[in-house]
């Protein structure tokens, strides 16, 4: 017979060690491409429409690693919960600045 | 001996410290991977930190 897929407590031990370095990774992928949207942003003289698409891949990694699920208790899985609430905080702020640079017409 | 078995963690961990201060070894460079991760949440959450003012400062700026 087939190998069958990974018994739930196999895969929930499994997710406990994995979910926090999960998080980071995906932490360090949002904070590098919304780290060049905020350079571009900060800059008065760039085109503003050119930090758009920095901001909605940073976007699409905060919601991934935001909607990973922190199982079990202690102090690393409080530090990982700290960090997911940090990337909500920016999801939000990232969300209301794409908006905003949406609504501007494109200044050049 | 017990005695090893019996010194307090902390006073364990200060002298390495001081140690590693005298001859300016980075502790965190040795770290176990346990620790590694810890650290590296801490670094994160510096990081979203910095996002965040910086998104903030923008917040009225067009």
């Amino acid at each position: 017979m087939a190998a069958r897929a990974k018994r739930p407590e196999d895969v929930g031990s499994k997710e406990y060690d994995d979910s926090g370095e999960l998080i980071r990774s995906h932490h360090k992928q949002a904070f590098e491409y919304i780290s060049v949207a905020l350079r571009i942003d900060e800059d008065d003289k760039a085109h503003k429409e050119q930090a758009v698409q920095w901001y909605k891949k940073g976007i699409s990694e905060l919601e991934k690693g935001i909607a990973i699920e922190i199982m079990g208790q202690g102090e690393k899985c409080e530090r990982a919960k700290r960090l997911q609430a940090k990337m909500t905080t920016n999801l939000i702020m990232a969300k209301d600045r794409l908006e905003l640079l949406a609504k501007v017409p494109s200044a050049s | 001996s017990t005695t090893t078995l019996t010194t307090p963690q902390n006073e364990v961990e200060s002298l390495m410290h001081e140690m590693a201060d005298e001859s300016g070894l980075d502790l965190n460079m040795e770290l176990p991977q346990g620790q590694t991760g810890s650290v590296g949440t801490s670094v994160a959450s510096a990081e979203q930190d910095e996002l965040s003012q910086r998104l903030a400062k923008l917040r009225d700026q067009v």
